[in-house]
């Protein structure tokens, strides 16, 4: 397993755990905060946790099509991961506080920022992996291996 | 990698690039106001993430990796997997329409219908792949 599917599968692990509390949290009426949390919670699942385990097991179980590009390719998965993740750490911490303090200079950028950088990191995930798709006979055969 | 895997995987990463647009979009949205019609695009959203993108991918990507029949086609009948693409993205097509009220009373039970089959003949081309090599030595 690559180090790059590690980081993907234990932050989506991460995520979830992090989904998980929330959704513990928001059940406690002392505690609960109604429907500001609920956009939050669900991206942490779905975008966080089921998107970067299938990110990460497609890195790695997805066939190359010539492997002497793998390092090439690994700076796009490392720059897809940052920003992802980069950009869920600021929606998580910014997107609660939007009715809050709806208008502030700060949450508007950063919300704009964070918007960006998880479109960026997919964007760079799909632009990894669409290569890859191709039928077994067309891809470069390996000397030694049938 | 099958044909059907590859068009199942393919589009499930355009609709992965257009659910992440409009999930930007609608994040956007909130914060600084685009657009009285963005709201609109939220069942989009939803729909895109969880069939367009998570659902339509794992369909396609189990197709191609659990294991193949020792004897015959591999994967079952190729006509069949064929058709379980053509239905799950017609489905989804239709449900998409439906959200915009173009003639959402017959396009929305008409899309999930399809999906329902796409998703039923998916299981019928899948379920007797769910084994190991190893029990399949034993039991031929």
């Amino acid at each position: 397993m690559p180090p790059i599917t590690r980081w993907f599968i234990k932050t989506g692990i991460f995520w979830f755990i992090i989904g998980m509390i929330l959704a513990f949290l928001a059940e406690l009426p002392i505690l609960s905060t109604g429907a500001l949390l609920l956009p939050v919670y669900w991206h942490m699942l779905v975008v966080g946790w089921i998107t970067q385990i299938i990110i990460g097991v497609s890195i790695w179980m997805f066939p190359r099509k010539k492997r002497d590009r793998m390092k090439e390719q690994s700076k796009i998965t490392v720059a897809s991961f940052v920003l992802l993740n980069a950009g869920l750490v600021i929606r998580f911490l910014s997107e609660p506080f939007i009715p809050l303090l709806h208008g502030d200079f700060l949450i508007s950028v950063s919300v704009i920022g964070s918007s960006l950088l998880q479109v960026l990191g997919i964007l760079l995930y799909i632009i990894e992996i669409w290569p890859r798709l191709q039928p077994k006979s067309s891809r470069k055969k390996k000397p030694g291996r049938s | 990698m099958p044909s059907q895997s590859i068009w199942m995987i393919r589009l499930s990463l355009i609709y992965l690039a257009i659910t992440i647009i409009i999930g930007g979009l609608l994040l956007i949205h909130k914060a600084v106001p685009v657009h009285p019609a963005v709201w609109g695009l939220l069942p989009v959203h939803f729909e895109l993430a969880i069939w367009g993108w998570i659902i339509q991918f794992v369909m396609g990507t189990a197709y191609w990796m659990f294991p193949r029949f020792m004897k015959g086609k591999p994967r079952g009948s190729t006509n069949i997997a064929t058709l379980m693409v053509y239905l799950f993205n017609g489905g989804l097509l239709l449900l998409l329409l439906s959200i915009f009220d173009v003639y959402s009373s017959i396009l929305a039970p008409a899309g999930r219908g399809l999906l329902l089959f796409s998703v039923t003949l998916f299981a019928a081309l899948i379920w007797n792949r769910i084994l190991s090599y190893r029990k399949r030595t034993h039991d031929h």
